[in-house]
């Protein structure tokens, strides 16, 4: 029992809440506001991850700057990716009849054009570096300074998000969104401007949390879909959408890992996350937070 | 409703027959290697017709077929040596049914993204039960000695491909099936215009499982081996998905053409530039979403009737 009341265990929930957080606000804002089901997200981590892999080995350049470049590569090929495929899906009355399934598929195989692309330039090896490892002890906790700044990072960048939905014109707009998609139109929100905006912003935040995932472990062009998976626990757990609750949700779905794995064993944990998931999806589909919606 | 005359499904006994005179041949004389595509384009052909008889008709996308597959070879050689090879088979098929119906009953209340994620999490919560379970039992993977000639697997899988194809076939022509369209156009007015549509989607979830699970049983029979990683892979349901959005699913000849297509271009690349291969898959699957969702059938459909005016 002990060892579960101990702070480093709680550290380590703390920490990985906080990245999950980070995954989980991007694939949210994506979902909440076109209905897109992103399952590419963790694939904008895995980039990110490369990006300041590159940056650090050949040139030198601290991940501490790629904080800065990925998320704008990553906003790039957000807004790309939209204008290219989306903008398209979501203006064919045809196609946008089914826009959840229709974007899973394209997603599906935008992840699997960016996963081989990078198999094949980078080939499959495990990328790595050293940078900020030393200890830092806080009371009795042991942590290591990359993740001190991987929890800071990650925990600032959500707050800003959410402070910027809460208080700025273009937050306000696409929370309307999410909320009412023509009643926001009607009122005079931009929804192709907005749609921008927010792949720009949801892709940002993946990259920045792919700096952030090559700073504590190694990476290959196939680290990003467990990611998209515990995103997608996540979202649902918070309730799809709902920007908020995917901050409780990653919090639950961190503790149900570090904690579980510690008690079971960490075998255990793929077991563990899909059954939380799958046990919320049954006994309250619209999310932990969620209200009942009337079906469509 | 009217009977449509006999006349009508000619085409497609037509088709029928020319696909089993063409696989007697390649059992007859072809080699190995022809054979053993053969085996995979059929496999592929019984596991996405049995796929769109469910998912094609009713809108709701399993993304977890996979799973159906996985427990086929699971009992296949868990029941090796115990079981006669062939009865194997079927209760491979019996079994994956069974899961069917024990995942979908609760599964299939919930609809849209929520049923795509929701199948995709209940595959991959049964596979990683399994890898426990043999972990448990101390094993890494199973081996299967003396299992049948590739050329019995191949008639075996003939007849399964055949199977779907016709049940597939029937069933969009029948009360069920056409239950099963409403529920894909608008479930609130099926269910209003007295369609049992939980009992309909729950019948045709479980029968679309029964062949998936034969084949993962005679696939696992191929490789004489089995390893749940590999066996309850996602990426089977994947390519399930692909194939039928490729071909298009709304009826049988889609997603034949579409296995055809995908083996041929798995056997050009595959071996040589599997990241080029599944590129190529990728942005197929891109193009064919955004341009043409009817699929290669519904493309050559409308091109047909284009020219017919």
């Amino acid at each position: 029992m002990s060892v579960l009341l101990s702070g480093q265990l709680l550290a380590a929930a703390l920490v990985l809440a906080a990245l999950y957080a980070l995954v989980a606000m991007g694939l949210n804002l994506v979902y909440g506001t076109m209905r897109l089901l992103n399952i590419a997200h963790g694939e904008l981590v895995m980039l990110g991850g490369y990006i300041t892999y590159w940056s650090f080995t050949s040139l030198g350049i601290s991940p501490l700057l790629s904080m800065l470049v990925a998320p704008a590569v990553g906003a790039g090929l957000g807004v790309l990716i939209y204008i290219v495929l989306f903008r398209r899906l979501l203006r064919s009355p045809k196609l946008a009849a089914r826009v959840e399934a229709n974007s899973l598929l394209i997603f599906f195989g935008v992840s699997v054009i960016f996963q081989n692309v990078m198999a094949l330039f980078f080939t499959s090896t495990q990328r790595g570096y050293v940078y900020l490892d030393q200890v830092i002890q806080i009371g009795n906790v042991a942590m290591t300074a990359n993740r001190l700044i991987l929890f800071g990072v990650a925990t600032s960048a959500c707050l800003s998000c959410l402070a910027f939905f809460k208080y700025s014109r273009a937050g306000s707009a696409v929370r309307a969104v999410i909320q009412q998609r023509d009643a926001a139109a009607l009122v005079g929100v931009d929804i192709d401007r907005l749609n921008i905006l927010v792949f720009a912003l949801g892709f940002a935040l993946a990259a920045l949390a792919g700096v952030l995932v090559s700073m504590v472990q190694e990476i290959t062009p196939f680290v990003g879909f467990p990611f998209t998976i515990s995103a997608f626990v996540i979202i649902t757990l918070g309730g799809l959408g709902n920007l908020f609750g995917s901050l409780l949700g990653a919090l639950l779905l961190a503790a149900v890992e570090v904690y579980g794995t510690a008690v079971i064993s960490s075998s255990f944990r793929s077991i563990l996350v899909y059954g939380v998931f799958i046990a919320v999806l049954l006994i309250k589909p619209q999310g932990l937070l969620g209200r009942a919606v009337a079906a469509k | 409703m009217m009977r449509p005359a006999l006349s009508e499904h000619l085409p497609f006994v037509g088709a029928l027959a020319a696909a089993l005179v063409a696989s007697a041949a390649l059992i007859v004389w072809g080699d190995e290697y022809a054979v053993s595509i053969g085996l995979t384009l059929l496999m592929w052909v019984a596991l996405v017709q049995s796929w769109a008889a469910f998912s094609g008709l009713s809108g709701y996308i399993s993304l977890g077929h996979a799973v159906f597959y996985g427990v086929g070879a699971y009992v296949m050689v868990v029941g090796w040596q115990i079981l006669p090879v062939w009865l194997g088979v079927i209760l491979a098929g019996l079994v994956a049914g069974a899961i069917a119906l024990l995942l979908g009953w609760p599964s299939l209340r919930v609809r849209g993204p929520y049923f795509v994620i929701l199948t995709f999490g209940l595959a991959e919560f049964v596979k990683y039960i399994v890898v426990s379970i043999e972990a448990a039992l101390g094993r890494s993977g199973r081996l299967l000695i003396g299992t049948p000639s590739l050329r019995e697997l191949f008639g075996a899988m003939l007849l399964l491909a055949v199977a779907s194809t016709i049940i597939l076939y029937v069933l969009r022509r029948s009360r069920l099936g056409s239950g099963l369209l409403a529920v894909r156009e608008d479930e609130i007015a099926a269910e209003a215009i007295g369609i049992n549509t939980a009992r309909t989607k729950l019948l045709v979830f479980g029968l679309s499982a029964i062949i998936p699970g034969m084949v993962g049983a005679l696939m696992s029979l191929r490789f004489t081996y089995f390893e749940p990683m590999q066996s309850f892979s996602p990426v089977t349901s994947f390519t399930i998905v692909t194939i039928a959005v490729l071909g298009g699913s709304d009826d049988v000849p889609g997603p034949l053409l579409g296995a055809a297509f995908l083996v041929a271009l798995s056997e050009l690349l595959w071996a040589r530039a599997p990241e080029l291969y599944m590129i190529i898959l990728g942005v197929l699957l891109v193009s064919f979403v955004l341009f043409a969702p009817e699929g290669i059938y519904g493309k050559l459909r409308s091109w047909n009737r284009g020219e017919a005016q």
